[in-house]
């Protein structure tokens, strides 16, 4: 792997690598790449820091540009590429790789092999890829990633739109419902998206997996075991959890009122999560592969283990701000946008502008780190920087 | 060899201050910022602890918010339970009234959160991206749909709510023979909700009138957090290194939750009793879980999951969901990408913490509408108790 074919992008949040396509350049215009269509990557051992700053043993994967990653560094790619993939085993035990949703599977690949799997990409849409064996185990201990596929054409995220989401994509900034930010044109734009990879750990699994690997045997973690005593410790969105992820470019939601984004979830744990939003309502456009043609408008929704769920967050004005809702929110909450709360303790306080708002998981025990904490957890922000008008509020970057 | 290190990274110089909010929310007493004319006030009062009552006899300590101007209830009610109850007292808004909500917190900080509204974040309640109230502070929103959503505290969440801190906040639509006119219905019926009209020649023409309203609340209770502190379990507020790990807990068990009593809309069930929900058990909610509907009349069920186990609903008879999440299903403009959901008898609706979708139960012929509730737990997926309940449909 070459230096260049890596992308340490501020789109991503993650370790990224680019493995072909057409379609990738406009998801990373203010970056400079080349692709190269075959990704060599190793599974390794490595510790991960958490929140708290505990150290706890993973299996990674790696590749030679990001080093061991968690989770594994994000794959692009666009429908209909021919992509090649060459995974090395530097564990202890047999591994393998798959891409949930798709056919591809290596055999075993046993201590210090490797195998090389070779696919057209496929349809447009967010997969998980993961280690199958010894199945929840070898995921569940950090042998996960994100393949990420961009359509061909067209102005949605997908291949194969269903009707209504082709029709709500044409809608965007050309609707009375969903005003369009005056400095940009109509229409999503593919560069934002955002991509929220969910996990979880429970560190007694991980280290019965450390002892192994420090002994050089192999790993005695028991699948079953795990299935029914698994008891998470921390809740991670691309590897941070609460205040890292909730400041991480990468992973926090940013933008003006009018300028929608996409949010591609996926859940590689074993915990449901129930992700809850502030601010806006989203539409569920697509669940498991499968574009939705009945989108629903929620506010939180359920995002099982192995789920892929992608959002459309319309960033329309927070509907319910009382007064008129045509006034510009400089002159609607003028005094809000520039106060600033004083801290405890002689911290210099906050400012309330720009708008800060958080996406949390309901189901709050995954709010917290080292069993509390609050809300040290599956936790990012959601932040309008500015007015549907082109004018920003005070203090947006 | 050495095992590398993934770094957590550190906290970057010039957001110190900005990541010690996270851990020591600012703090905040005083008039709203922006106040504009209410047309619609009411006022909260947190927290007051109650006893839930089990059908033994025993008792288990909650913390709910007080709707301190409620009336006494009429006998054979205790005195105060619309003032005290848990949940919480149900709200009931009209639909684009602007509202004002006093709250008031004594001894302790809070927040109020308006779960599913979408108001500035001064007036949304989230400590560490606004402040918490130390005394007093005025809420003002304007709720734009109608539909089911909930209020809560929303300090320690994960503690706060879990102990009682929550109620439902339903927004009312109008008549459609007035539409002009601001309306709340009775809790129970009968009343309009947010629904497409097929019909619909006005905005204001898409609702469903209901003859008899339900509400279930879905709750679950681990007994051994009810014991805890306010602040249990939270990090140190330290504003030069907020992060640093010595101000971490590390004893807590706010990860590990292991109910042993199930509630339905404040009705409860310790995990070994599997008697069914009924209407005669309690005065207050009972009908609300069990309700009575005549044959031809038009059932609205309001359900919210405020479990951390996963609800599954399984009603013996068709459903016809309308709305999700206090959003009408198919109505124009932002919803008619969307349209209602048929759910045929004996599918399970299986839905997690706060989410909330209404039903319509249309019953044609006199019988008892069986209906279960099923808590599982959210990692193992094993089942941990099943509730029974049922529709009554008379002639």
């Amino acid at each position: 792997m070459k230096r260049r074919d890596f992308i340490k992008t501020g789109l991503s949040g993650l370790a990224a690598i680019a493995v072909g396509g057409v379609g990738l350049p406009q998801l990373f215009r203010s970056e400079s790449f080349a692709l190269d269509r075959t990704v060599k990557l190793s599974m390794e051992g490595a510790l991960v820091e958490m929140v708290d700053r505990s150290k706890v043993f993973h299996w990674l994967f790696s590749s030679a540009a990001t080093g061991p990653s968690f989770p594994g560094p994000v794959l692009f790619a666009t429908a209909g590429d021919l992509v090649t993939v060459n995974v090395a085993n530097h564990l202890n035990e047999p591994h393998a790789f798959q891409i949930i949703g798709t056919n591809v599977l290596t055999a075993p690949i046993y201590p210090g092999k490797s195998a090389t799997v070779s696919f057209t990409a496929p349809a447009a849409g967010s997969y998980l890829y993961t280690d199958p064996l010894n199945a929840p185990a070898n995921r569940v201990l950090g042998l996960h990633g994100a393949f990420i596929v961009s359509p061909a054409a067209g102005n949605t995220p997908y291949s194969y739109p269903t009707p209504t989401v082709q029709r709500l994509f044409n809608d965007l900034g050309a609707s009375k419902q969903f005003p369009k930010f005056a400095l940009s044109p109509a229409g999503w734009d593919p560069s934002r998206f955002r991509i929220w990879l969910q996990h979880q750990i429970d560190p007694l699994f991980n280290a019965q997996a450390q002892a192994d690997f420090l002994a050089g045997r192999a790993s005695t973690v028991s699948a079953a075991k795990m299935r029914t005593s698994f008891l998470p410790r921390y809740f991670t969105i691309n590897g941070k959890s609460g205040v890292f992820s909730a400041h991480d470019p990468g992973i926090a939601l940013s933008g003006r009122i009018g300028q929608p984004m996409l949010v591609r979830i996926l859940n590689s744990g074993l915990f449901t999560h129930s992700n809850h939003i502030h601010a806006n309502h989203v539409y569920v456009i697509a669940v498991n592969g499968a574009v939705q043609d009945n989108l629903f408008f929620v506010d939180t929704f359920t995002i099982d283990p192995l789920d892929r769920v992608d959002w459309l967050v319309p960033f329309l004005r927070p509907p319910d701000i009382a007064g008129n809702r045509y006034t510009p929110l400089r002159n609607l909450i003028p005094n809000e946008l520039g106060l600033t709360i004083d801290g405890p303790n002689g911290s210099p306080g906050v400012q309330q502008s720009p708008l800060g708002y958080p996406m949390h998981c309901h189901l709050e025990t995954s709010q917290t780190a080292a069993g509390g904490n609050y809300p040290q957890g599956t936790l990012t922000h959601f932040d309008f920087l500015g007015d549907v008008d082109g004018i920003d509020f005070p203090n947006a970057m | 060899m050495a095992i590398k290190i993934v770094p957590r990274g550190d906290v970057p110089p010039n957001q110190i201050n900005d990541y010690f909010k996270f851990s020591c929310p600012p703090e905040f007493n005083g008039p709203n910022p922006d106040p504009l004319p209410p047309t619609f006030s009411f006022s909260r009062k947190l927290l007051v602890g109650i006893d839930l009552l089990l059908p033994d006899g025993s008792k288990v300590p909650m913390w709910v918010i007080e709707d301190p101007d409620a009336p006494d209830a009429p006998h054979p009610l205790p005195k105060d339970i619309l003032r005290r109850s848990f949940p919480s007292p149900t709200l009931r808004i009209p639909l684009d009234a602007l509202v004002n909500a006093d709250v008031d917190c004594n001894g302790n900080t809070h927040t109020i959160h308006w779960h599913g509204i979408e108001p500035t974040p001064m007036n949304d309640g989230v400590g560490h991206l606004s402040f918490e109230v130390t005394g007093h502070f005025t809420y003002q929103y304007q709720p734009r749909q109608a539909g089911t959503f909930f209020y809560h505290c929303h300090k320690n969440t994960v503690l706060h709510f879990e102990m009682g801190l929550y109620g439902l906040l339903l927004i009312d639509p109008p008549d459609p023979s007035a539409p002009a006119v601001p309306v709340t219905y009775p809790t129970g019926g009968p009343g309009f909700a947010a629904g497409m009209n097929p019909n619909a020649l006005l905005p204001t023409d898409h609702v469903i009138h209901y003859d008899v309203e339900a509400l279930w609340v879905a709750d679950d209770i681990d007994s051994r957090w009810h014991t805890l502190q306010h602040n249990a379990f939270m990090q140190k507020c330290v504003p030069d290194d907020p992060d640093n790990p010595a101000n971490f807990s590390q004893d807590g068990i706010l990860n590990d939750f292991r109910p042993d009593i199930f509630v339905m809309t404040g009705i409860a069930r310790r995990v070994s009793d599997p008697s069914a929900f009924t209407a005669a058990e309690n005065p207050l909610f009972g009908p609300l879980v069990a309700p009575t509907v005549k044959a031809g009349q038009t059932l609205l069920v309001r359900t919210l999951v405020a479990a951390y186990a996963v609800a599954q609903f399984t009603l013996d008879i068709d459903v016809e969901v309308i709305a999700m999440d206090g959003h009408a299903l198919g109505v124009p403009p932002l919803q008619q990408y969307s349209r209602p959901l048929l759910v045929r008898a004996g599918t399970p609706i299986r839905l997690t913490t706060a989410r909330r979708w209404d039903l319509i139960v249309r019953p044609t012929s006199p019988r008892v509408v069986p209906v279960k509730v099923e808590f599982f737990n959210n990692i193992n997926g094993r089942l941990l108790y099943t509730a029974t309940t049922s529709i009554t449909v008379t002639k």
